[in-house]
């Protein structure tokens, strides 16, 4: 499946979906982009592995403004700081990006598994992989700032 | 009578929006009980009057699968309805879940008229 032309459009669709029906907040997808993410500052990455037919993950990364944002949307709550709530409301948006790209890549989901989501968040960080995988980027508006979904998969 | 539902996820946020969403979707029920992976749920299934299990599949320490198994075997709870509510609703995964007494399944991000729709029947 080429992530660009095929793999890009249904995630962001995935994304759209997750985002109006369950975070209850409205989004905007901009221009995708093969660029890698280089050093993210006060930020929370959730992500989940892919193992089987498609080896390598998905990840989303939040500024902490639109992850307190995000986290308060999804539980109807005010949040004011990085907390296990926000940590956990990232990883289960990671999760359930997660599923929905298992099912893209696979028949009926067959022959992939995914591995529980884990969080990482600070005040700088480095996200990086090898260079042989195939990189996706999808950036979108948030009302509270800019987010990305990445997919990194095993050539 | 109001059935009493016991919601199992590993994410605490994911049992506080399923909670929400039964109550935006309308649905009648009674206590709510919570359990983060397939252990506390059994533990809970054999200590409180449950109606209905509302489970994730991906889970550390006792998964959704095996929670359903180990549940089959015990005589007093095994006939406790099993809905499955995850991100894994693959037809291997799903097939397999409901081999082993899965009433059904809810993939995902899901809205309350999609609770109503798939979960109103059983309550």
């Amino acid at each position: 499946m080429d992530v660009n032309t095929e793999l890009a459009p249904r995630l962001t669709e995935s994304t759209l979906e997750i985002f109006t029906g369950m975070v209850m907040m409205e989004i905007e997808p901009l221009e995708e982009t093969a660029a890698a993410l280089g050093v993210l500052h006060n930020s929370i990455t959730g992500m989940v592995g892919l193992a089987g037919t498609h080896k390598g993950l998905l990840a989303v990364h939040l500024p902490e403004a639109v992850a307190l944002a995000v986290t308060g949307s999804f539980l109807g709550m005010e949040v004011a700081e990085i907390n296990e709530d926000v940590q956990d409301a990232i990883g289960e948006i990671a999760n359930m990006l997660g599923g929905d790209l298992k099912m893209i890549l696979s028949d009926k989901g067959k022959d992939i598994q995914l591995s529980l989501p884990s969080t990482i968040s600070g005040e700088t960080y480095t996200f990086a992989s090898s260079a042989d995988i195939d990189h996706l980027v999808l950036p979108f508006k948030a009302p509270d700032g800019i987010f990305q979904v990445v997919v990194e998969l095993e050539k | 009578m109001a059935k009493n539902v016991l919601l199992v996820d590993d994410s605490s946020t994911m049992r506080k929006i399923i909670s929400r969403s039964l109550r935006q979707a309308g649905l009648e029920f009674g206590k709510i009980f919570e359990a983060g992976d397939g252990q506390e749920a059994l533990a809970v299934l054999e200590s409180e009057e449950v109606d209905i299990v509302l489970s994730d599949i991906n889970m550390p320490n006792m998964n959704g699968i095996e929670f359903l198994r180990e549940k089959a075997g015990r005589d007093a709870i095994k006939d406790i309805p099993v809905f499955m509510i995850s991100t894994e609703t693959g037809e291997d995964i799903i097939g397999e879940a409901k081999s082993l007494g899965a009433a059904g399944a809810l993939k995902k991000p899901f809205t309350p008229d999609k609770v109503n729709e798939v979960l109103g029947p059983l309550m």
